[in-house]
């Protein structure tokens, strides 16, 4: 502490201008209790990914080489059992798939969905604060209600879709998406694409905004059609952030839960049993932890299997 | 780009350009940077614009109209109600809803202010020391890849210890840590964003690493710790997984909890449920609109560079 005072007093002679600043801690004790303060201010963080992480993660292991209850974890050991009856079972694999496809569809479905909205967005209102916060609004409306929102839509008797077919089409049977197995998790995905699309349309907003205007006003110098702009200067810009949104959407499409929930509780038949509301059933209703952990494992391999390649592909682009 | 608590740092997001003033196409864009020209396209985009936000505020509307609707209107088919039915609103304010609604706030809010606290430090740490080298910032994300169902059991066990199943603060704190991960995340954007030209001054004039991190950074922060604790707490208004599990008590129950109660009574009332609904949208809309400008710049600071 002393030594950067003294540098600092006018005093002391000046460095010369090409000389490297001083070392900013000076002085190895300020070093080491800096380091140790450092340790200090990491500690919470780490006591949470310890608690979060590396916790439940021991918590799961044990638990899927064990019978489990709820009530009583951990009761005798019984090696690859559990496993081998979770990754065997139809009911799994299934679910495997069916959260798979879902989750690389609504994923795919807001990003292509978001980024043409953002563009659009763009090119109309430069700024569009107004605009922004009504197109953010429904991510900040609890999945909750906006599972109870569209089951209203959805709903066969009186719902938004089955009032516009009567009254503007000479359509009268009865249309239940809801309850129809192909159609159901389409409804899911459609109230899930609503909620979450206003992510993807925010994130590429702002890299759009945040593109260098030299070049694109170079370009437009140069003669260059909007066309031609838009493939040679502007997706490159965004194509980093297109991808790390279509990554987020994809993690935050593995996990529904919520919605799946209210709308139709895996249901009907287990055509919209997605992986989380199937461990959630094993655990907390059939009280199986043991099942519910090897289940969460293989999930785990399968989320891996599934984002590594787009991970990969997402630090590419963003590192051009 | 220099972000100081003097300018505040909502102008990078808000478009780097002044307010451009409607002149030639030419003069715009070199004023306020690649304003498209105008086209054929500028009409299909206008257009798109516009079916964005008829998507977005027909549900809601629906739902509004459905809040003044009889159970009655609704079966046979109306988009609107005939005469607005108000009663749907004051069964919705005399059910657990608004004792739903207040225990939702105090655990949204007091578990965001935990987690600022939390993570602060850390995040600072991590970015401007990379104390726990590239393996901690690596790992911070992790807790929230899988499907958050795999910790309830774990935490459940764990809060049983500690005597704090079916009660607010136990919610409260589990809420705390969740979002230490994600508030890390945000302020890393925000922390690379503050020249290291302000700490490197503030340590030759003699701070410690105390004073440096709440003397220097917490004032330069403060926008951006706003938008973090406001999307943390919208987070936590919202969650229902944890909410369900940790709080079975009627007095500790959340909004979404209470609400996703109704609907499995056996006889669904449409006209209060969306009541019900709306009324617990309100207080998270009000905040969003009144902040918004922070709330995008969180959302969006891990995309800008």
């Amino acid at each position: 502490m002393s030594t950067d005072q003294l540098q600092r007093s006018p005093a002391a002679p000046s460095p010369p201008p090409h000389s490297p600043r001083p070392p900013a801690g000076s002085g190895p004790r300020r070093r080491r209790s800096d380091r140790f303060l450092h340790r200090v201010f990491v500690t919470p963080s780490v006591l949470t990914l310890l608690v979060l992480a590396l916790y439940p993660l021991l918590f799961i292991a044990a638990a899927a080489f064990s019978r489990s209850s709820l009530g009583q974890p951990f009761q005798e050991f019984s090696g690859l059992e559990n496993l081998r009856t979770a990754a065997g079972d139809p009911a799994v694999q299934d679910s495997m798939v069916l959260g798979t496809g879902y989750a690389l569809g609504v994923a795919a479905a807001s990003t292509v969905l978001g980024t043409i909205t953002a563009v659009a967005l763009w090119r109309s209102v430069r700024s569009g604060a107004v605009l922004r916060t009504l197109l953010l609004l429904p991510m900040i409306v609890p999945p909750v209600i906006v599972g109870i929102l569209w089951s209203f839509i959805f709903s066969p008797s009186g719902g938004l879709i089955d009032t516009a077919l009567r009254q503007f089409s000479s359509y009268s049977g009865t249309f239940a998406v809801l309850s129809d197995t192909s159609w159901a998790i389409i409804g899911v995905a459609v109230a899930d694409t609503w909620e979450w699309t206003p992510l993807v349309v925010l994130l590429v907003f702002t890299a759009l905004l945040g593109q260098d205007p030299e070049i694109l006003e170079a370009a437009q110098i140069d003669g260059a059609q909007p066309v031609q702009q838009f493939f040679h200067i502007t997706l490159p810009t965004i194509a980093g952030t297109v991808a790390a949104a279509f990554l987020i959407r994809l993690i935050l499409a593995f996990k529904v839960f919520d919605l799946v929930y209210v709308m139709t509780s895996g249901g009907p038949g287990s055509s919209t049993q997605v992986p989380a509301y199937l461990i959630w059933r094993a655990a907390l209703q059939n009280f199986d932890v043991g099942m519910a952990a090897s289940i969460t494992l293989v999930l785990a391999v399968v989320v891996t299997l599934v984002t590594l390649p787009i991970f990969y592909l997402t630090k590419r682009l963003r590192d051009d | 780009m220099i972000e100081t608590a003097e300018a505040p740092s909502s102008s990078l997001v808000e478009g780097a350009e002044p307010p451009p003033p409607r002149t030639s196409p030419r003069t715009a864009a070199r004023r306020g940077g690649p304003r498209p020209r105008r086209t054929p396209g500028l009409v299909l985009s206008y257009g798109w614009v516009a079916l964005s936000a008829v998507v977005v505020l027909v549900p809601l509307a629906y739902l509004a109209s459905l809040s003044l609707m009889t159970q009655g209107q609704i079966s046979a088919g109306l988009l609107l109600p005939a005469e607005p039915a108000w009663q749907n609103w004051g069964n919705a304010w005399n059910s657990a809803i608004p004792r739903g609604i207040a225990n939702s706030l105090a655990a949204a809010f007091i578990g965001a202010l935990l987690t600022l606290a939390l993570a602060l430090p850390g995040a600072w740490t991590i970015a401007r020391h990379r104390t726990g080298g590239s393996a901690l910032s690596g790992l911070i994300l992790s807790p929230w890849l899988l499907p958050p169902v795999v910790a309830i059991i774990p935490l459940l066990t764990l809060l049983r210890l500690l005597g704090l199943i079916n009660t607010l603060p136990g919610l409260t704190l589990v809420y705390a840590l969740m979002n230490v991960p994600v508030a890390i995340w945000l302020l890393d954007g925000f922390i690379r964003r503050i020249p290291v030209e302000i700490e490197e001054a503030a340590r030759l004039d003699g701070a410690g690493e105390l004073q440096l991190l709440f003397r220097v950074v917490v004032p330069v922060l403060g926008p951006a710790l706003i938008a973090v604790g406001v999307i943390v707490a919208i987070l936590n208004y919202n969650e229902f997984l944890f909410a369900t599990f940790l709080t079975q008590s009627e007095g500790s129950q959340t909004v979404p909890v209470v609400l996703a109660g109704m609907l499995s009574e056996r006889v669904q009332d449409f006209g209060r449920i969306a009541a019900s609904s709306l009324l617990a949208v309100i207080p998270i809309f009000t905040i969003a609109v009144l902040l918004q400008r922070h709330l995008v710049e969180g959302l969006t600071t891990g995309a800008v560079k």
